[in-house]
């Protein structure tokens, strides 16, 4: 390996580079190859949609909110982040890719989480493979990261919360942190707001914290998967006409333009936190999933009063709101809760699979897909639901019937075919996990590039 | 009185605008009374173009209070008629018609029976707030038939408990309905802020949306935004009253950058705090914003706000040009975004003020075909993109005069000697 030619610090005469020749000396005194060896840690994290709305920043650099928020984190097994990390003296730079692609990793949230990882590394040493890493040997190592996530992109599910929240829980275990989730929540928060509440399964709240300089900005959990589990949480993917306004840009916008926004954040959300902790602690369905609705529809509600206004939910988003308001009212007590992010996706909750099978008849009546269509792709994530509502195929999706409370049977020709693209059925799920398999890695381990 | 005076009908025909409001009243302190929770502000629209007429007669031949509707008979039973009604009567003074031969007590009218026809020149069905400029007309032409001493603003508070916005259209150009701070009611009525003439440049055009469902009625949607909405006191108590003072000043000053300004924002408003309601409440609809993204994008290109826009409980876009040059720049990005079906007359897709349309140089579909993308629009819209029909037609008006008599018998909507709809 020629260092000489390859390295653009060797030209430089300064300290760093005299420390890194030293580096490289110890680390060729190792046994073998040194120079050659890769570690590489795989783990994969979670989703999370936000029942207690984040929207608007009091600090923008280090990511600090204007009020707390509560989510619930999506099962793994059907929405995830893989990310495989490495580290090998002959990576000459840091380099990531994503689904495949290789991206820049010079912004600044990727650089504020590097920064903050490398600098809380720790000495590690991998006996097998005779690799011995001093924590200071860290800030001159280069990384090279490769992410995928089983949910496209473009469908608006938060794919950069999931991704950035890996990237932070992966690195912090190939360097060996000492620091618990919640610390490295603050770490992740650097990155992507909503990526902090990934370091936990369950229901996790972001503490907006006090401190100027962050440091109490956290997640905690308030309670794990299994609290709840019978909550079942189907997504209706709909189809996006535009582009969407981005949220940093779009909270930016109604934190400086909103006339309303302040008096969400100190006097209705405080209040909303508190009941909300209470409605999932005491799994109160009912209190749930008003707190859960009203405060998706005050977070929209926030974002037309922002000056240009933004409109995330669309039509199709309103009918889907109607349809459950309406089965809610019907019934007396809520059965489903519904939730929108920065887009026209709709997360609905079941109060229990008796309920969600009852909600997808409701749903494929309403917004049945293009006749050709495939049933089997058109519901994923946990296709048991669909058994249980009945249904094996288009026919059984033609067939059914309006539901009760709807008093005019909608004419087949006014339902629109298409507006949702896919439905995703899933439930409450677990936080970060390390993969130990080794053939779940996405990078090559002698390379160090992607499989 | 001479013989057969039994038969004798009196009658009053009346013409009375509609108003859109630019400072929004959603929410009541008193369901009853129709008390308002804050200010309102609205623009009178040109009766030329949209109003109601209304023929209000007497005779003690009539057995009982009635009224027609676009023709059709309607009950005058519920609360808000009866209200009207009543005060007005309340407040009736001797009537002579010499020519006639009629001498009418002002005990007289309670005794006396009404029949009333009324007639929008403009669908009911096209949330064109047709209720408003009624009750207006209502209350209006009654208080003439009666001799009321009344003002129009005291005349707009026997208005307003038949309808909250019926208030604003007892007069034209600019006018504030002032919420008031007694129980009962009485210092709740409008006024003018400035009359037609004051800033009669600009031009409105109204984008008539189709609504594909039921819209909530405007009384139960601000109830349940009063009961339900967290947000609403606020946007009552704090940002409201400083609005209606910028914008009394904007209108004072023709300052159209701030006009523009606080109507959209207060629409947009508006239409949060009915999102905030429990269950959520949608008047616009991906039309509605699609309009709004158009007029954005054009004002954020120019150096200052071109357009202002305001939606009330409907889908329906009233926008608002600084002037006739503008207006006709706005109608060729309407056009250009929002074509009709391929089978339309033009001259059916353009109503009220149809010089707009020549300042635009469209005389056929052919010219609207031929539209080409505005600056702003980086991309050209795929012809397949463009929603055909998803507004129905545009309106082009202008700021209007308030109510005022129709002495031409001949427009008067009852017949003369029955009494009864021609």
């Amino acid at each position: 390996m020629n260092f000489r030619a390859n390295n653009p610090l060797w030209n430089h005469g300064s300290e760093r580079c005299r420390d890194l020749r030293e580096t490289r000396k110890r680390l060729r005194e190792m046994e073998g190859e040194p120079e050659k060896w890769i570690l590489m840690v795989t783990a994969r994290t979670p989703t999370n949609i936000a029942v207690i709305k984040y929207w608007g920043k009091r600090d923008e650099t280090l990511i600090l909110p204007i009020n707390d928020s509560i989510s619930v984190t999506l099962d793994p097994n059907h929405l995830c982040t893989t990310t495989t990390v490495s580290v090998s003296p002959s990576f000459d730079r840091d380099r990531m890719w994503l689904n495949g692609k290789e991206i820049s990793l010079q912004g600044g949230r990727f650089q504020s989480c590097l920064r903050e990882i490398r600098a809380r590394a720790q000495d590690l040493e991998d006996k097998k493979k005779g690799i011995k890493i001093k924590k200071e040997d860290w800030q001159k190592l280069h990384l090279h990261i490769a992410s995928y996530n089983n949910f496209p992109t473009a469908a608006g599910l938060a794919s950069s919360a999931a991704g950035l929240a890996c990237l932070v829980f992966s690195l912090a275990k190939l360097m060996n942190l000492k620091e618990d989730n919640s610390q490295l929540s603050a770490i992740a928060r650097q990155g992507s707001g909503s990526a902090c509440r990934s370091l936990y399964g369950g229901f996790v709240k972001w503490i907006m914290g006090k401190e100027d300089d962050g440091s109490d900005s956290l997640a905690v959990q308030l309670a794990d998967e299994k609290h709840w589990d019978e909550l079942v949480i189907i997504i209706a993917v709909v189809s996006a006409r535009q582009k969407e306004t981005s949220s940093t840009s779009g909270m930016h916008d109604s934190v400086e333009t909103s006339a309303l926004i302040q008096h969400r954040a100190k006097e209705v959300v405080p209040k909303r936190i508190v009941q909300m902790e209470d409605a999932i602690q005491n799994r109160d369905f009912p209190s749930f999933a008003r707190l859960a609705c009203t405060d998706s529809n005050q977070f929209h509600a926030v974002c037309l009063d922002t000056y240009p206004p933004i409109f995330y939910m669309n039509d199709t988003s309103h009918r889907i709101i109607s349809c459950v308001e309406k089965w809610n009212r019907a019934e007396g007590t809520p059965q489903v809760a519904y939730t929108f992010d920065a887009g026209p996706n709709a997360v609905m909750i079941a109060r229990d699979r008796k309920t969600a099978s009852l909600l997808l008849q409701r749903l494929l009546y309403n917004f049945p897909p293009q006749s050709d269509t495939n049933l089997d792709s058109y519901i994923i994530g946990d296709k048991s639901i669909l058994e249980d509502a009945g249904i094996k195929d288009m026919k059984d999706v033609e067939a059914l019937t309006p539901p009760p409370e709807v008093k005019d049977n909608i004419l087949p020709t006014q339902k629109s075919k298409g507006d949702v693209s896919y439905f995703i059925c899933t439930r409450p799920g677990g936080g970060p996990v390390v993969l130990s398999d080794e053939t779940q890695a996405l990078l090559d381990p002698l390379t160090g590039l992607p499989k």
